[in-house]
């Protein structure tokens, strides 16, 4: 027994040691929330690429300083198992920052934590308008529903389109999408026939669809959350004839570069309204894809990449600003009115909001070089975020 | 009308899929009263195995799915003779811990070897074209799934009448001791049994690759529907079976047409007041066991 | 049906004995591990959730897995009572439990009049059943999304719920000490041992003149409000409500980690909950890609090769001098 306990003191001495050590080296520790078990498990890849692609690209260092990124892995929207894992994040590990965040419960869950720790959360993914109210230290680099909608309600109301018929998933940013569409279509002299709300465990849109195609609209404007329901339903479009019954697809990120080779050629022609494509012509976005090829060559580019790309960005001109100690205010307000090029266009953060206004491009998906890709036809300027202006 | 049309189209090709995996389940926990929860696992494995032999190896739709199926089945086989068999003596709880152990790792592995993304079956392209039946345009692949459900019905009522594996089946399933004692070999009925159940699943998981997206969660997901169907359906009777699933496949369907914002509230209601007037499934009025 | 008769001398022991063993472990670890209050608290309301589980599988004999709808309807209850009248956590934990009673003493008495798998499945259609309508009922429970925007007001009036968790885990702490306090006189009482003869043979217990179905009844109700008060506290210490606090696959991790741990005993809910819970968080901080072949290949091996056996060999051999008949009915045919 004796001798068990030295051998546990000299361990405990030891781990003493190692974390006094490591306390030394000056390491940014980023935690990243995100699926990486269960259906959505494709976005948890999407970030690591993005993130660990954006850091290879500047050398292995943000701003002078070795940066650590800490998964963890939140299954689906399970915002009880995220609170806690957020919280040993910012306890145990001590995070300087956190990345992430695909479902819109998942951030509000940890927006009373990260306030009281002054933890600045760069969201990559979530999409609902209302969660940067929820904190000061939220700053987010996707796009909200609002944001890519408003420009397209407008274009589909110039373009003579008359009755449209909605069919969003029934969470968060699926109804910000229907507030958004109704809000400006009918503001632009449009009508909303029919809203369909599909629930969020539906793998079967052949009844929706088959509703939307009974309704006499000349357009379905839809949004799902991306991933197996968007790829159901899109499909669902395809097979059904609806193109041939002249209803005209009006989507966001319906169309992403992950599933958009599974459509096949069924797919051309699929009108959207979103912020990144991976086939924008810019030197940014050629430069982000080689890095993320770099990284791994089958690693596809798409928003959630972006997200976590830009994301990434922002870290490292927190990490600048602070000179790599933790200053969540000092951090927050050195971001507020950052402006840079993005791969997907020249982007803002706003200082109001902390949400980034960028470029909207209205797409349609077209052959090129053997692959699908959503070809970028329209630039609508830069957006805000309506939603909040309300 | 065109409701009530589109309903029974589309009601009638879930159900089927439903019906298709759910028989062998049936079987089962009708014959072995053996609670597999790991069922579901056999539908994705079929499913995937035609993802492989599709799109890998280039194989023929048809041919990939008679193989995968048949892969399927030829694997419950060996699960059965060397694992499952020896939890059959031992008490439900046991059995639903292993078999959900067992999903769990079957979904692990199924991770690790094809990644946690959705998987697509390539369809040849006469069935990945809609078909225009007048009232209604739909893709071919539905057509096929209907005629499958059809075919299997009608292969398994014929199997379980007149076949005289059929005779062991139902004399196995009603009286064990009784078949055992009269020279059946119930060894090999049960493993039999248990391998054409196990491919019937992965024929659904092929079948049902629209409607049921292939990822590795496939295997719990769709674990709830299946048990539902059995339930109602009466334990070790196939037309009990196919009777539940057509009715839920329709009301779910009915209810996804009409009333999408309340989800899948009248399909676990009619399944509530179905199992409460009949709590040994529909067609079995004797008391089960 | 797995039961085992343990040793009169656990029978004849305190009742308050497990809930002392279970207080001292959790203080102790409280003060050894303050890094990891938010997991300490997670253990706490999931081991009270299966505790509970334990009374319906184990005591009364009857698997389920709907067990969670008691647990969600006393986290929403918690969660609207906080939103909506008063942030006091204590008043919102006896909503969550009178919540979670209700729900068990109305599907009930549906439910219990089916025994085996059906009785299962009905509560698993309970279960979704529940879940569509707090979906369905967006405006109050936020739908998918979840409940938020509340917090619990200080403990007591004197303790604050702090960034590190510690006063949550405390308070997860003692309310399973005191639900386990509550099960243990029950399951020990005269109550407890009709409803375990239920189990073990309902057709001779009614010839007894028990009233069955109204002794499962109450039983149940126990173990719903149980599980509400779970479920209230985890919609406390979280601050946030979601729908998968309902769902049939935490219905049914409840049940494997029950089984893990070993039903009937209460103790082994307790045992099993911390295994689980730990083990996932192990494994998918390690790898959250392949943490699930971890826990198939455990739950397997349990089974292959049960640990009740290790633990009664281990437990033979410190006590040579056994206090009584040790009888364990064999496994069920």
């Amino acid at each position: 027994m004796a001798f068990n306990r030295v051998r546990l003191a000299v361990a405990l001495a030891l781990a003493c040691f190692a974390a006094g050590t490591s306390a030394q080296a000056q390491t940014i520790k980023v935690g990243i929330i995100g699926p990486f078990s269960g259906p959505f498990a494709h976005y948890g890849t999407l970030f690591k690429n993005g993130a660990e692609a954006y850091i290879a690209s500047q050398g292995g260092k943000l701003a002078g300083k070795q940066v650590e990124l800490i998964y963890r892995d939140t299954g689906g929207p399970n915002p009880g198992q995220t609170k806690t894992l957020v919280q040993e994040l910012i306890v145990k590990d001590k995070v300087d920052y956190l990345g992430g965040f695909v479902f819109t419960p998942n951030a509000l869950a940890v927006a009373p934590l990260i306030q009281q720790s002054q933890t600045p959360t760069v969201i990559f993914n979530a999409a609902t308008s209302a969660i940067t109210e929820k904190s000061d230290y939220f700053v987010r680099t996707s796009f909200t529903l609002w944001q890519v909608t408003v420009p397209l309600a407008q274009w589909a109301a110039k373009n003579k389109i008359k009755k449209v018929v909605t069919a969003v998933s029934d969470y968060g940013p699926g109804i910000d999408a229907e507030a958004a569409w109704k809000s400006e279509f009918t503001k632009q002299g449009g009508t909303v026939v029919e809203s369909i709300r599909m629930p969020m465990p539906t793998t079967d849109f052949a009844p929706f669809v088959q509703r939307v195609k009974a309704s006499g609209a000349q357009a379905v404007y839809a949004f799902l959350p991306g991933g197996p329901p968007t790829l159901g339903f899109v499909k669902a479009y395809n097979e059904n004839g609806l193109a041939k019954a002249g209803i005209q697809f009006l989507g966001t990120g319906e169309t992403d570069e992950v599933d958009l080779q599974k459509f096949g050629d069924a797919a051309i022609g699929l009108t959207t309204s979103y912020h990144y494509s991976g086939a924008h012509d810019s030197d940014a976005n050629r430069k982000f894809l080689a890095a993320l090829k770099k990284k791994d060559p089958k690693a596809v580019g798409n928003y959630a990449v972006v997200g976590a790309w830009d994301g990434m960005y922002v870290i490292q001109k927190m990490i600048e600003a602070t000179g790599g100690q933790k200053n969540g205010s000092k951090a927050i307000a050195a971001v507020r009115g950052l402006q840079w090029e993005s791969p997907r266009g020249p982007v803002r953060i706003d200082p109001k909001t902390r949400h980034v206004v960028q470029n909207v491009y209205l797409r349609k998906v077209e052959k090129a070089g053997g692959q699908l890709v959503n070809k970028e036809v329209q630039n609508f300027g830069p957006q805000t975020d309506y939603g909040l202006q309300k | 009308m065109r409701v009530v049309a589109n309903v029974l189209v589309d009601g009638l090709a879930y159900g089927m899929v439903l019906f298709v995996i759910a028989a062998g389940l049936s079987v089962t926990l009708g014959l072995m009263r053996f609670v597999n929860l790991s069922h579901g696992a056999f539908a994705m494995i079929g499913g995937y195995g035609a993802v492989v032999l599709t799109r890998d190896a280039r194989c023929s739709f048809w041919l990939a799915m008679l193989a995968a199926s048949t892969a399927t089945g030829v694997v419950g086989a060996v699960l059965e003779a060397l694992v499952l068999r020896h939890l059959y003596r031992r008490g439900e709880l046991d059995q639903v811990l292993f078999t959900l152990g067992l999903t769990f790792f079957l979904i692990a592995t199924t991770n690790a070897l094809a990644g946690p993304q959705v998987q697509l079956i390539e369809l040849p392209p006469r069935l990945a074209q809609p078909v225009d039946l007048g009232f209604r345009t739909l893709p071919a692949q539905r057509l096929l799934v209907l005629a499958c459900g059809v075919v299997v019905a009608l292969a398994t009522a014929w199997v379980v009448t007149r076949a005289r594996f059929g005779i062991w089946l139902r004399a196995a399933v009603d009286h064990p001791e009784m078949a055992a004692a009269l020279g059946i070999p119930i060894r090999l009925v049960q493993n039999a049994s248990f391998a054409v159940g196990a491919a019937l699943a992965g024929l659904g998981g092929i079948l049902g690759a629209e409607l049921m997206p292939l990822e590795p969660y496939y295997a719990l997901k769709y674990l709830v529907l299946v048990l539902v169907v059995v339930s109602v359906g009466g334990m070790g009777s196939l037309l009990g079976s196919l009777v539940a699933s057509l009715m839920l496949g329709i009301v779910e369907t009915a209810s996804k047409y009409v009333a999408s914002e309340w989800g899948s509230l009248f399909f676990f209601l009619a399944m509530a007041l179905l199992l409460a007037w009949r709590p040994n499934g529909l067609l079995r009025p004797r008391a089960a066991a | 049906m797995t039961v085992e008769i343990h040793a009169r001398a656990s029978r004849c022991a305190p009742p308050w004995r497990g809930s002392a063993v279970v207080l001292t472990i959790g203080l102790v670890a409280w003060w050894l591990l303050p890094d990891q209050m938010g997991l300490y608290t997670r253990i706490a309301y999931t081991a009270l959730f299966v505790v509970s589980l334990d009374l319906v599988v184990g005591v009364a004999g009857m698997p389920t897995l709907g067990h969670a709808a008691m647990f969600g309807l006393g986290a929403y209850a918690a969660g609207l009572f906080a939103l909506r009248v008063h942030a006091d956590p204590t008043t919102g934990l006896l909503v969550g439990t009178v919540a979670g009673a209700a729900m068990a003493a109305a599907s009930g008495a549906f439910v219990l009049r089916y025994r085996g798998f059906t009785f299962l499945m009905l509560t698993i259609a309970v279960a979704q059943i529940a879940a569509s309508l707090l979906i369905r009922g967006r405006a109050w429970t936020g739908g998918d999304d979840g409940l938020t925007g509340f917090a619990p007001a200080p403990l007591f009036r004197l303790f604050a719920f702090d960034l590190e968790g510690r006063t949550a885990a405390l308070y997860g702490l003692g309310a399973l000490v005191i639900g386990l306090y509550v099960a243990r006189r029950v399951v020990d009482s005269p109550f407890g041992l009709a409803v375990r003869g239920i189990h073990e043979n309902r057709a001779r217990m009614a010839a007894l003149g028990i009233p069955v179905i109204p002794r499962l009844l109450a039983m149940y109700a126990l173990a719903g409000g149980l599980a509400g008060a779970a479920g209230a506290i985890s919609a406390q210490t979280n601050s946030i409500v979601g729908i998968d606090s309902l769902s049939f696959s935490w219905s049914a991790e409840a049940l494997v980690m029950l089984i893990l741990g070993g039903a009937g005993r209460l103790h082994g809910a307790i045992v099993g909950a911390i295994a689980f819970t730990v083990l996932h968080h192990t494994a998918s901080s390690i790898n959250p890609y392949h943490w699930l072949f971890v826990i198939g290949g455990a739950l397997m091996l349990v089974v292959l090769f049960p640990p009740k056996r290790l633990w009664i060999r281990l437990r033979d051999r410190f006590r040579p001098f056994g206090s009584g008949a040790r009888t364990s009915t064999s496994e069920a045919r």
